[in-house]
């Protein structure tokens, strides 16, 4: 198996070195908020303004002059007792990385490939590894084995010239045991409990990417109708399993 | 320790990023966030919000909160710490508002000239976007205009107590440093720092240089990640014509799977055939 699928690279390779590789058109369905952002900076810019002693007092008890009073105002009725506030040393707390993934297994489905760390595209999409026989994890969402939130991992569904293993991705059975096989040499036994298509336009980023909550397993791939003039295709496939 | 007093630093931003942007997840609507962040070298202090004890015995480099607070109207007093109210401040007292679903930051620094002072600084917490993590660094120490090194090179030039300035960067780890204005020999660090991929992070540098005892504190305000744009998944539609051709054969026998990885492992299988030949 392990020999074959070093053939696989090699045949993708070669394919790959002749063919200009077009990925998926971008489809957004986070606008995240610039609108918001511009709003919040006008409104939040004569608020800098208000700022400091040369400012109206804003508590109609406040001595104008900043001398003590000697009376301050009544307490906020919701401000906790001071053993009841975090202090903590002003530094950076690097937390550990998390081991990443390394490989991926579902059984009778030609998906065994392996796993290789993803970002974000120049098309704030999420990178999709262009060897063929590999898939990518989100590196700054959680990674499989986090206690919380989604790892994500996905790959193409098709090249230029054929079609992946991730196209059988969307007739996985709920029940399936997956595999992922992690850097420090565990391995991590997930159970499927859903595989669907959803609309790429109406796709959730928010929950599919979600850092906390329950721990799970996203496997995403594209699916459903090629849509020529857009060159892409109209779903996304997502798996969900969960940790055993 | 009383000296020139009640002073706080308007609050110069040189950075493009929307000031108090919408609240995380985390904040409800109503609610307003505050951090403090004692900062006056050799000083412990107690902090009252609205007349009430806070803070009790709050030493430099410390960062309190985040607290959340009904939006609205507040008094903060920093006294010495074994003050039995706030009514002889060292700093303040100070009065601020905080909107709702804004994020702030109190500090209580020292100022240029090395009097104690309080600044009041509103921090960004609009979405980052995916991939990329923010940075803001603060001026609160006694200390002429500095430059903001990372990796040797200035990312922020000529930062003035009380100044701010943002940008946004790739996530990992840099070695940062704080030279004086147009230098590059540190004053502060090198120090690594990590910035994490969708959070904020804010970095103070505080102390005194006369004192020699700059230092840099650090804040991260996490959950600010924005998603992908998409999941482009495929490339040429042989997929979805697979998928049809075996939809149509296989018609709910659920051998589709299996016609495709056999149809698929042939193609391959020819291929390795042509190539080797």
């Amino acid at each position: 198996m392990h020999h074959q699928r070093k053939s696989f690279a090699l045949t993708a390779a070669s394919v790959a070195a002749g063919v200009l590789t077009i990925c998926c058109s971008v489809s957004l369905w986070s606008a995240p908020a610039p609108q918001q952002g511009i709003t919040a900076a006008a409104e939040a810019a004569p608020q800098r303004e208000t700022v400091g002693p040369a400012s109206p007092p804003v508590l109609p008890e406040a001595n104008p002059t900043r001398k003590p009073t000697g009376a301050p105002p009544p307490p906020a009725p919701v401000l906790p007792p001071p053993e009841k506030i975090p202090v903590r040393p002003a530094k950076a707390a690097a937390e550990p990385p998390p081991v990443p993934p390394v490989s991926l297994d579902i059984p009778n489905t030609g998906i065994s490939v392996n796993v290789v760390d993803v970002g974000v595209d120049k098309n704030d999409a999420m990178e999709i590894p262009n060897s063929f026989w590999e898939a990518g994890w989100y590196r700054y969402g959680p990674a499989p084995g986090s206690k919380a939130g989604n790892a994500v991992i996905a790959a193409h569904v098709d090249s230029q010239t054929e079609v992946l293993p991730f196209a059988q991705l969307r007739a996985v059975e709920p029940g399936t045991v997956i595999t992922v096989g992690l850097a420090d040499g565990r391995s991590l036994r997930y159970e499927v409990t859903e595989v669907k298509n959803v609309p790429k336009a109406t796709l959730n980023g928010s929950e599919v990417f979600r850092r906390d909550g329950p721990a799970q397993l996203k496997i995403i791939t594209c699916g459903g109708k090629w849509l020529p003039e857009k060159g892409d295709y109209e779903d996304n496939v997502v798996l969900t399993a969960l940790p055993l | 320790m009383r000296r020139s007093l009640y002073t706080v630093g308007t609050v110069l931003v040189m950075g493009a990023a929307a000031m108090a942007g919408p609240a995380s997840a985390a904040e409800t609507q109503s609610q307003a966030s505050l951090s403090v962040l004692h900062a006056v070298p050799d000083l412990t202090v107690d902090v009252y919000v609205n007349g009430a004890l806070t803070l009790d015995d709050f030493t430099p480099g410390t960062l309190a909160g985040p607290l959340p607070l009904p939006a609205g109207n507040y008094q903060l007093a920093v006294t010495a710490a074994d003050a039995p109210d706030a009514s002889a401040p060292v700093i303040g007292p100070v009065d601020v508002t905080l909107e709702a679903g804004g994020n702030y930051t109190a500090t209580a620094n020292l100022d240029a000239a090395g009097n104690p002072t309080a600044n009041f600084y509103t921090n960004d917490v609009s979405p980052v976007e995916a991939g990329k993590a923010r940075l803001t660094v603060r001026h609160v120490a006694a200390a002429p205009a500095v430059d903001v090194l990372a990796g040797g090179a200035p990312i922020v030039p000529n930062l003035s107590n009380p100044g701010e300035a943002s940008l946004s960067t790739a996530p990992g780890t840099v070695s940062a440093a704080v030279a004086a204005a147009g230098t590059t020999e540190p004053v502060i660090g090198p120090a690594d720092l990590n910035l994490a991929e969708g959070t904020s992070t804010i970095v103070y540098a505080w102390g005194s240089l006369e004192g020699g005892n700059l230092a840099l504190a650090t804040q991260v305000i996490e959950g600010l990640q924005s998603t992908p744009g998409a999941v482009p998944g495929g490339q040429s539609g042989l997929a979805a014509q697979s998928a049809e051709n075996n939809d149509g054969a296989a018609l709910g026998l659920g051998l589709g799977a299996l016609l495709l990885a056999l149809l698929g492992g042939a193609a391959v299988a020819g291929r390795r055939r042509t190539a080797r030949a």
